[in-house]
C-alpha cells in the first residue's frame, strides 16, 4: 500500500452488521482503519463535509462500503453525490446490501458503483463473502483523491 | 324483446291498419259511386231514347198525315208515298217505346192511351185513303172534317209531349244526380287521401320518434360503455396499486426481518468461536489464555448483546406487522363525525408536547359533518399531528394548522406545519413501512405514515404530502364525505 494508508468508510445502519463486517474483514488480514456511520446524513457529512463541497476528502485515500437501505435516505442518493463530486468521484464504492433486485443492481452500476455485493442471509455465506471481500481489498489499488 | 310486445310495433301496426282501412273505404265508396253513376248514365241514355222515339213517332204520324192530305187533294198516288213509308215507322216506334218502358212500371196507362189514339188516327187515315182510292173523295173529306183524326192527333201530341217533357225532367234530374255522385266521389277520395296522409305522417312520426329513441339509447349505451371502461381502468389502477403495495410490503418485510436474523446467526457463530477459545484454555492450553480472556471479557458479551438487541428488534418488527395486519382486517363502522370535536380531542392529546416545544395548534371552529370510521379517522389525524409536533424546526416557534375543504362528495383535511420539511426524494418513501426521512434524532420505527396511508385508502381516500425542505410540510388527507359500508368491505378485500 501507499504511504497514505487507505481508510475504509462504512455506511451501514445495522450496528450488528457493521460489527460482523469489520470482524470478517479483519480476519482476512486487512488492518486498515475502518470508519463506520449509522446513517446516511452522518456518512455524507464525513465524505463531503457539512457544506457538501467535498473539500475535506481532498488528498484522502478512501474506499466506501455502502448499504442501500438506510433509515434516512437510500444508499443510491449517497452514491450519486459521491460520484458527482470531483474530490470523491474516484474513490471506489462497494455496495454491500441485502437487495438483490436486478433493476437496483443495474442502476447502481449505471450510477458508477464499482462493485455490488449481495449480503447472503445465511451467516456462513455472509462471513465467507466478507472475508473474500477482505482478500480483494488487500490487493486492490485505491487512488488518492484530488 | 318480442317485436309485437313493443309499443313501437303496436303503434305502427295500428297506423298501418287504419291506413289500409281508409284505402278500403275509398275503394268501396268509389265502387258504389261508379255503380250509381253507370246506373244513372244508363237511365239518361234510355230517357234520351224515349225522347227520340217519341219524336220519331210524332214525325212519322205527321208524315202519314201529310201523305193523306196530299193524296186527298191531288188524288195522285205519288202523294201517298210518305203515308205508306210512315206506317211501319209508327208501329216500330210504338214497339220500341213499349220496350223502353217495359224496364219500369210507370207509363203503361199512357202508352195504352197513346196506342189507342195512334190506332184511331191510323184507322181514320186508312179510312179516308181507302175512300179516296175508291173515288169517294167527298166522303173522305167528310171524315176529315168530322175532326176525328184531329182529336186523335191532339191526344197523341199531348201524350208524346208529356212523355218527352217527363224524360227531359228525368235527364236533368239524373244529370244532377251524376254531378252529386262525382262530387261525393271527389270528397270521399279527398277525405281518404287526407286520412292516408295523416296515418302515413303518424307512422312516419312514430318511426322517427322510435329511431330517435334508438339513437338516444345507443348513445346512452356508448356512454355507459365508455364509463364502464373508465371504471374498469380505475379499478385496474387501484388493483395495480394494491398489488404494488403488497409486493413492496412483502419486500420490505422480508428485507427488514432478514437483517436481525443475519446478526443473530452471525453473533451465534462468534459465540461459538469465543466458546471454543475458552474451552481450549480451560482444557489446559495456556497459549489460549489471551484469546480466552478477550472472548470472555469482550467477544462473548458483545455477541450476547447483539443477539438480544436483534431478537428484540425482530420482535418489534413482527409486532408492528401484526398490528398493521389487524388494522387492515378490522370492520369499519361508518358514523357521522363532528370534525371540530375530533380536532379538539387531538389538540388535547398533544397539548403537553406542544407546550414543551413552545408550539401552537390551530384547529377550525367550523367543519362539515363527515360519515366515516371514527377510530380510523382519529388515528390518521393523531399520527399526522404527532409527526408535525415531533419534527418541528428547533430555531422557530412551531405553528401547526388544521384546515378543512369541501368539494362535492369529498372532504379534504390539510395539516400544515412550519417544521423541518421533507426532501423531494423522500416524499413517497416516508409512506413506506419502516422508512424514515431526515435527521434521525427522534425515536420511531417508521410505521406511523405507512399505517396512516393504509387507513386513508381503506376509508376510500388517500394521503399526500407537499413540502419545502426547511420550511414546513402540508399533509393532505382526501376522504369521501360519506363512507359506505360496502366500499370499505370491497377495499379491505383488495388490500388483504
Amino acid at each position: 500500500m501507499t504511504a497514505r494508508p487507505v481508510s475504509i468508510v462504512m455506511i451501514e445502519d445495522d450496528e450488528g452488521h457493521a460489527r460482523l463486517i469489520e470482524r470478517n474483514i479483519r480476519r482476512a488480514g486487512v488492518n486498515n482503519e475502518i470508519t463506520s456511520f449509522r446513517n446516511g446524513t452522518d456518512g455524507l457529512n464525513y465524505l463531503l463535509g457539512a457544506d457538501g463541497s467535498g473539500e475535506e476528502s481532498a488528498q484522502r485515500s478512501m474506499l466506501i462500503l455502502l448499504d442501500l437501505n438506510l433509515p434516512d435516505m437510500t444508499g443510491v442518493d449517497i452514491l450519486v453525490k459521491v460520484k458527482a463530486n470531483q474530490h470523491t468521484k474516484r474513490s471506489p464504492v462497494i455496495i454491500l446490501t441485502t437487495t438483490d433486485d436486478e433493476r437496483e443492481i443495474k442502476r447502481c452500476y449505471d450510477l458508477g458503483a464499482n462493485v455490488y455485493i449481495t449480503k447472503p442471509v445465511n451467516y456462513e455465506s455472509f462471513a465467507n463473502a466478507i472475508q473474500q471481500l477482505g482478500l480483494f481489498l488487500s490487493v486492490m489499488q485505491v487512488p488518492v483523491t484530488d | 324483446m318480442p317485436f309485437f310486445s313493443s309499443a313501437f310495433a303496436r303503434r305502427t301496426v295500428t297506423l298501418l291498419f287504419l291506413g289500409v282501412l281508409a284505402l278500403l273505404l275509398i275503394v268501396v265508396a268509389a265502387g258504389w259511386l261508379t255503380a250509381r253513376t253507370s246506373a244513372h248514365t244508363a237511365e239518361v241514355i234510355r230517357e234520351r231514347d224515349v225522347r227520340m222515339v217519341a219524336g220519331t213517332i210524332q214525325t212519322a204520324l205527321l208524315d202519314a198525315e201529310t201523305g193523306q192530305r196530299g193524296f186527298l187533294i191531288t188524288a195522285e198516288n205519288r202523294y201517298l208515298e210518305p203515308y205508306a213509308n210512315a206506317l211501319p215507322a209508327v208501329r216500330e216506334g210504338l214497339a220500341t217505346l213499349r220496350g223502353l218502358y217495359a224496364q219500369h212500371d210507370r207509363g203503361d196507362e199512357r202508352l195504352d192511351q197513346l196506342k189507342t189514339a195512334v190506332e184511331q188516327k191510323l184507322s181514320e187515315l186508312a179510312e179516308t185513303v181507302d175512300l179516296a182510292k175508291t173515288g169517294r173523295r167527298d166522303e173522305a173529306l167528310a171524315v176529315v172534317k168530322s175532326d176525328r183524326g184531329k182529336a186523335a192527333m191532339d191526344r197523341i201530341r199531348a201524350t208524346l209531349g208529356g212523355l218527352i217533357s217527363e224524360a227531359e225532367d228525368r235527364v236533368t234530374e239524373r244529370l244532377a244526380d251524376l254531378n252529386r255522385a262525382s262530387n261525393l266521389l271527389l270528397w270521399v277520395a279527398g277525405l281518404g287521401a287526407l286520412l292516408i296522409v295523416v296515418f302515413a305522417a303518424g307512422a312516419a312520426w312514430v318511426v322517427i320518434q322510435y329511431t330517435a329513441e334508438l339513437v338516444a339509447a345507443q348513445h346512452q349505451l356508448q356512454v355507459a360503455n365508455a364509463s364502464l371502461e373508465e371504471r374498469v381502468a380505475e379499478r385496474t389502477t387501484s388493483l395495480t396499486r394494491a398489488n404494488d403495495e403488497i409486493q413492496r410490503f412483502a419486500y420490505i418485510v422480508s428485507h427488514d426481518l432478514r437483517s436481525p436474523l443475519v446478526n443473530i446467526m452471525g453473533f451465534t457463530s462468534e459465540l461459538e468461536v469465543g466458546a471454543e477459545a475458552l474451552k481450549r484454555y480451560i482444557g489446559g492450553d495456556e497459549q489460549q489464555a489471551d484469546k480466552a480472556r478477550v472472548a470472555a471479557l469482550e467477544d462473548i458479551p458483545e455477541a450476547i448483546r447483539f443477539i438480544r438487541a436483534s431478537t428484540e428488534r425482530m420482535d418489534g418488527l413482527i409486532n408492528a406487522i401484526l398490528k398493521l395486519s389487524r388494522e387492515g382486517r378490522r370492520d369499519l363502522n361508518p358514523e357521522p363525525i363532528d370534525l371540530v370535536k375530533l380536532f379538539a380531542a387531538t389538540a388535547a392529546s398533544v397539548k403537553h408536547q406542544l407546550d414543551e416545544a413552545n408550539a401552537t395548534l390551530t384547529v377550525p371552529d367550523r367543519a362539515p359533518i363527515i360519515v366515516s370510521d371514527r377510530l380510523a379517522l382519529e388515528q390518521i389525524v393523531n399520527n399526522v399531528v404527532d409527526n408535525a409536533v415531533k419534527y418541528l424546526a428547533r430555531d422557530r416557534p412551531g405553528r401547526i394548522t388544521i384546515g378543512v375543504t369541501q368539494s362535492p362528495g369529498r372532504i379534504g383535511i390539510a395539516i400544515s406545519d412550519n417544521g423541518r420539511g421533507i426532501a423531494e426524494q423522500d416524499r413517497e418513501r416516508i409512506f413506506e413501512l419502516f422508512r424514515r426521512a431526515g435527521t434521525q434524532d427522534r425515536p420511531g420505527e417508521g410505521i406511523g405514515l405507512a399505517h396512516v396511508r393504509a387507513l386513508a385508502r381503506r376509508l376510500g381516500g388517500d394521503i399526500s404530502v407537499g413540502s419545502e425542505l426547511g420550511r414546513g410540510s402540508t399533509f393532505r388527507i382526501d376522504l369521501p364525505a360519506r363512507l359506505h359500508a360496502k366500499d370499505s368491505r370491497l377495499h379491505s378485500e383488495v388490500t388483504k
